[in-house]
């Protein structure tokens, strides 16, 4: 199926689909509708259960699986020979990717097997004969960039995804899985892990209740509020990245453009001055809550509830409050 | 082990924010290029953490040679705190680096990685705060057909392999590679180090060896762009926030906790 718009996805997380899969397809859809192509949704590895399923009320044509017992655990080497072999078969017009950490080497690697254009942190795509205006987020967010990219090959473009609200369209009838067969029999991976990371607990990328803390604490033994509070509130801990930077708390609590990228119901950001890149990883909760001594800081740009007020005073009292 | 690491002057990215926070952020007549002139010019943050990983790795006692390369008009100012620091050769690539895509821009390290007789370890930011785009190490690996590892925060040499840690979404993990490989570093690597005071006097009359593409038999066919700025905006964010005000601390944060759950953010 040449000239497809196609959506590149693996894995399985929260909802039995691969994660940003909705948004990635929103965006594509509609691009596929203005350019009148097909949109086409392929899979690496085993399927998630939700795909066929999604796969019909998001209009998708064709739905493609490249499964092989190397692409368990997708290791970089592997999949983008997979997907080399794929687009030489198939010329695609375009493929687009979820943005996660793995797609950070896959997408750019593969450009540079087809050559083609690459474009990281995607908010919009619009398509005019052979011409792609593709947007994507720069300075954190700060600012966005809108690229142009003309001429032959597959661009290459990994979505944002928590800047694009999924249409979620109701109807449509599963979609049978056609494997595409690609020959991986020479291919091995360089990367050798030999520690794996221990996922532990839950993640703060599902959490439905997100609580920050920032450098306005002023000092690590003040983040035990931030757990407390996340606690009462039956939520995750989380942070701006000075923390992380100073050592007060993991990396994998680092909110933000470079730390985790989160979607929660609600997020309470507590001495955090809003920067773009941490904005990055926050700005799609569904509300946040804004606590900083600061009434002229950033995030009340972003707050739908604000306090205007010292940290350490306030987190006692929400702690009791969340409690009673 | 020879190691080359690959760095960027970008726009102080704390500046880029107060402006952008103080709603002053502004796009000049070109549609493109930030009005702000006062906005320092430093080294992208991750590279300067490239930078510290290939000195950690040299203060093992590992036998390596550091050469750090940067592409643009002039990243003297750059390269001497680069030289400062401990690197062993500093190279400037001079040419208008804003008319480089991604592309282009490996294009020109690769070409001098093998003018300079290769490398073993080619050391990169994670991404450039700038432009956040990140594709430049892998382009460099591809095309040079080496694996990479990215966001590391601890890269140890033995004999011709490297472990590294990685920051992956589930935690820590850690890999093993043989060289020649790209890595790329994120901040988890921790604080660069400052010069000290002596080194900075010496640096000052370090001369980056200069070259450019045309020395380095790139042709400007080879450096076309696949993707072009077109144009730069700042996205308008909605403020629409209800503060709740009056009262001690404990009335704030019992109204908060009601409001919160009358909006259902909360059971
Ligand atoms: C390329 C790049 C990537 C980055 N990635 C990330 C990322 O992933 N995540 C991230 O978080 N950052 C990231 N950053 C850093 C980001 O730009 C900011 O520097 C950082 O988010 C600021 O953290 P903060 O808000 O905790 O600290 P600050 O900006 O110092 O803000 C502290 C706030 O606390 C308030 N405050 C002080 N005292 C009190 C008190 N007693 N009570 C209440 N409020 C108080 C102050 O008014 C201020 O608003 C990145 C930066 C770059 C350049």
């Amino acid at each position: 199926m040449s000239n497809a718009i196609v959506v590149c996805t693996w894995g399985e997380e929260r909802g039995g689909l691969p994660g940003g899969a909705e948004e990635v397809l929103s965006l594509a859809g509609s691009l596929a509708r203005s350019v009148g192509s097909d949109l086409v949704w392929l899979t690496l590895g085993a399927q998630a259960a939700g795909v066929a399923e999604t796969a019909g009320r998001y209009g998708v044509a064709a739905l493609h699986q490249i499964d092989d017992a190397k692409l368990a655990d997708i290791p970089a080497d592997v999949a983008v020979e997979a997907l080399a072999q794929y687009c030489e078969q198939q010329s695609p017009r375009i493929v687009l990717f979820n943005q996660m950490a793995a797609t950070r080497t896959i997408a750019p690697r593969l450009a540079a097997r087809l050559d083609s254009a690459v474009v990281m942190g995607v908010t919009e795509v619009a398509a005019d004969g052979d011409t792609f205006d593709i947007t994507a987020s720069a300075y954190g967010g700060d600012t966005r960039v809108v690229y142009r990219v003309a001429g032959a090959g597959t661009p290459v473009a990994a979505v944002w995804a928590t800047a694009i609200t999924a249409e979620c369209p109701e109807a449509g009838a599963s979609l049978a899985v056609e494997s595409v067969a690609v020959d991986l029999s020479s291919v091995s991976e360089r990367v050798d892990i030999v520690e794996p990371a221990k996922a532990e607990g839950p993640k703060l990328e599902d959490a439905e209740i997100i609580v920050s803390g920032g450098r306005g604490l002023g000092a690590v033994e003040n983040y035990k509020l931030i757990r407390d509070l996340a606690e009462a509130l039956d939520g995750m801990a989380g942070a701006s990245r000075p923390l992380v930077d100073e050592g007060w708390v993991d990396s994998n609590h680092q909110v933000g453009l470079t730390g985790k990228i989160t979607k929660p119901n609600l997020y309470v950001a507590v001495g955090i001055s809003g920067a773009s890149q941490h904005m990055a990883g926050c700005g799609a909760a569904n509300a946040i809550a804004a606590i900083n001594k600061d009434s002229e800081a950033a995030i009340f740009q972003y707050a739908r509830f604000g306090i205007v007020g010292d940290a350490l005073e306030l987190l006692p009292e929400l702690i009791r409050a969340a409690r009673s | 082990m020879r190691i080359v690491i690959c760095v960027k002057e970008v726009l102080d990215p704390d500046a880029v924010n107060n402006y952008a926070i103080a709603g002053r952020l502004e796009i000049g007549d070109d549609g493109m290029s930030l009005t702000q002139t006062a906005i320092p010019r430093l080294m992208n943050g991750f590279d300067e953490q490239a930078l510290e990983a290939a000195l950690r790795i040299k203060d093992t006692g590992v036998d390596c040679s550091l050469t750090v390369v940067s592409i643009g008009e002039d990243p003297s100012k750059i390269l001497k705190h680069c030289a400062a620091l401990g690197a062993d050769s500093v190279v400037a690539i001079k040419t208008d680096a804003g008319a480089l895509d991604g592309h282009g821009v490996a294009t020109l390290l690769l070409a001098q990685i093998e003018a300079g007789g290769g490398a073993d370890l080619i050391l990169c930011g994670r991404q450039a705060s700038d432009d956040d785009q990140g594709v430049v190490p892998a382009l460099i690996a591809e095309r040079l057909g080496m694996p990479l590892v990215t966001f590391a925060r601890a890269v140890e040499a033995s004999g011709s392999s490297l472990k590294v840690t990685r920051v992956v979404p589930d935690g820590d993990e850690v890999v093993e590679v043989v060289c020649p490989a790209v890595v790329t570093v994120s901040n988890e690597l921790g604080e660069p180090r400052y010069p000290t005071a002596a080194a900075k006097i010496k640096a000052r009359k370090v001369k980056p060896q200069v070259t450019s593409p045309a020395d380095l038999g790139v042709a400007d066919g080879d450096l076309a762009p696949r993707i072009q700025m077109i144009r730069q905006f700042v996205p308008t964010v909605q403020g629409n926030c209800e503060f709740i005000d009056g009262g001690s601390p404990a009335e704030q944060a019992d109204k908060l906790i009601a409001r919160l759950r009358e909006e259902s953010l909360l059971s």
